[in-house]
């Protein structure tokens, strides 16, 4: 078979069955788009929820220890996996900061000599709450560490808010997904079972499956190439220009891994095997139900 | 004209939905043949012609169509056994959006002939049937009798080894019917075998060939058109 003879078909069959046609590029753009406008923002929320758990900064309160253990220490620390960086906060770096936050008030305190030296610890963003526990839990058996402070209902809270906004963000888009493929297959059923007429001459003359098939799914990655565009054109109108007109408070939100080609990329795919494995699997059950006589 | 069959039934059983369409029926065929099915409506003369071109399979028995045995055949071979077969329904099967030369040559490009044979071959069916001078109009410009001929272009073909008719000329007035039957005549008379499913007794005996009857869930030899009064 040759290509031309697809392409033409795929092309004709397009145009034959505009409305079906249009009720499944529809389909797919509302999908397609739907998965799109959820991928940015849930890039977006996760990237602020994981700014929150950066700036939350675990504290090593050391004892009085010689240079040689503090430098063991940092080394120790610098080991943990989730451990970013370290900054060493010395006795009189610590005084300094204690002027600074008190001022005037700190007065006599600061002369007493209570404040110890100390590390802070910067964890990486992806780094899970149980891991963070059980360092924390490790850290405070080190020899010459008093104690370890941070803010663990903050993190918790973070870690829950991530955990759910990851569950809700997937959930949602494997429905929108789902959705999108049945209803992108009943129209593309539809417009195979329009021609049913077609399919049973193509049987009748010893048409074999695959090539009454080739037309159908070369008409689906039409469909699909022609919604990934639509829906992509859709989210650069929103993203760029809508919500920033709109609502100035969140200007242009970064694009997933601050390219824009990453997510469209995704977009303009997902439509292209929506399209394809939507016309696949229609054609391929309506084709073989078919009587010729 | 070779004696070997081109449809051989043996033992063939078929039923649908509980009710025993066809039981234990034998029937053979010859290469070049020209055979009536008669019968009665719902007798299971489609039934007969499906198990032919591979639309149902027996429950028992076995079909054999121009040397394949259709009964164990592949899903996937089925486009082999059909290109072996020209098939002309009662309701012309022609593809409205395209014109008459586009509907012959349709069924070339399934079989992925060269553009060059296509066009050479189309013209030369289209004059067989007496239709060339008309290649360019679409289904509806023509009548009744002209999209039979059309058809019948197309089933041609592939050159099948045999063509069957499942009433061709049931839509058909009498004078476009005989003038269809005059066309399977001759293209019987090139040593193509025919088997065709009629109710026009009228045509059987103006064009008189064997002829086989389905009764009673079995298939009967019914002779010629003397045989055929009581029908």
């Amino acid at each position: 078979m040759s290509l031309g003879y697809v392409i033409k078909e795929g092309f004709s069959g397009f145009s034959r069955t505009r409305l079906a046609s249009l009720t499944s590029v529809t389909a797919l753009v509302i999908a397609v788009l739907l998965v799109g406008v959820m991928g940015r923002l849930g890039y977006n929320a996760y990237q602020v929820v994981n700014a929150l758990k950066q700036s939350v900064d675990i504290e090593v309160f050391l004892l009085d220890v010689d240079e040689q253990r503090t430098g063991r220490i940092e080394t120790d620390l610098l080991d943990f996996p989730v451990v970013n960086n370290v900054t060493y906060i010395s006795k009189e770096d610590a005084v300094a900061i204690f002027r600074e936050e008190f001022g005037t008030e700190a007065g006599a305190l600061a002369e007493l000599d209570f404040l110890p030296a100390s590390f802070t610890l910067e964890i990486r963003p992806d780094a899970g709450i149980d891991e963070i526990r059980e360092m924390i839990g490790q850290i405070r058996e080190f020899q010459g560490v008093e104690d370890v402070v941070f803010n663990q209902q903050l993190l918790e809270t973070l870690e829950d808010r991530l955990e759910v906004l990851v569950i809700a963000g997937i959930g949602i888009g494997l429905f929108i997904l789902l959705t999108a493929v049945i209803l992108v297959f009943n129209t593309i059923r539809l417009t195979i079972y329009a021609k049913r007429n077609i399919i049973r001459t193509m049987k009748l003359v010893g048409a074999t499956n695959g090539f009454i098939r080739r037309p159908f799914l070369f008409e689906g990655l039409l469909q699909g190439l022609l919604a990934g565009a639509i829906a992509i054109g859709l989210h650069f109108v929103l993203f760029q220009w809508a919500i920033p007109y709109y609502l100035p408070q969140f200007g242009v939100l970064a694009w997933p891994l601050d390219e824009w080609y990453y997510l469209t990329g995704a977009m303009a795919l997902l439509s292209l095997i929506m399209g394809i494995w939507g016309s696949r699997w229609a054609a391929k059950k309506f084709i073989s139900q078919t009587s010729i006589g | 004209m070779s004696a070997q069959p081109v449809i051989s039934f043996k033992g063939v059983s078929v039923k649908y939905e509980d009710r025993q369409i066809l039981k234990d029926v034998n029937f053979s065929m010859n290469n070049g043949e020209f055979v009536y099915l008669i019968g009665s409506t719902g007798s299971g003369k489609s039934s007969f012609l499906k198990l032919v071109y591979r639309d149902i399979l027996p429950d028992e028995g076995s079909v054999h169509v121009a040397g394949i045995n259709v009964t164990t055949l592949k899903e996937n071979r089925i486009p082999e056994l059909r290109r072996s077969l020209g098939i002309v329904f009662q309701d012309f099967q022609l593809l409205p959006d395209r014109n008459i030369q586009e509907n012959v040559a349709f069924a070339l490009q399934v079989t992925g002939k060269k553009r060059k044979f296509i066009k050479d071959r189309v013209i030369e069916l289209l004059s067989m049937v007496g239709l060339s001078h008309r290649r360019y109009h679409m289904p509806e410009d023509l009548s009744g009798g002209e999209q039979q001929r059309v058809v019948i272009a197309r089933a041609l073909a592939n050159e099948p080894r045999l063509m069957l008719a499942d009433e061709p000329t049931g839509n058909l007035d009498p004078e476009a019917a005989a003038s269809i039957m005059e066309l399977f005549r001759q293209i019987n008379n090139r040593g193509m075998a025919v088997l065709m499913v009629t109710h026009n007794y009228d045509m059987v005996h103006r064009f008189p060939y064997r002829t086989v009857k389905i009764q009673n869930q079995t298939i009967t030899e019914a002779g010629h058109q003397s045989d055929l009064v009581s029908m």
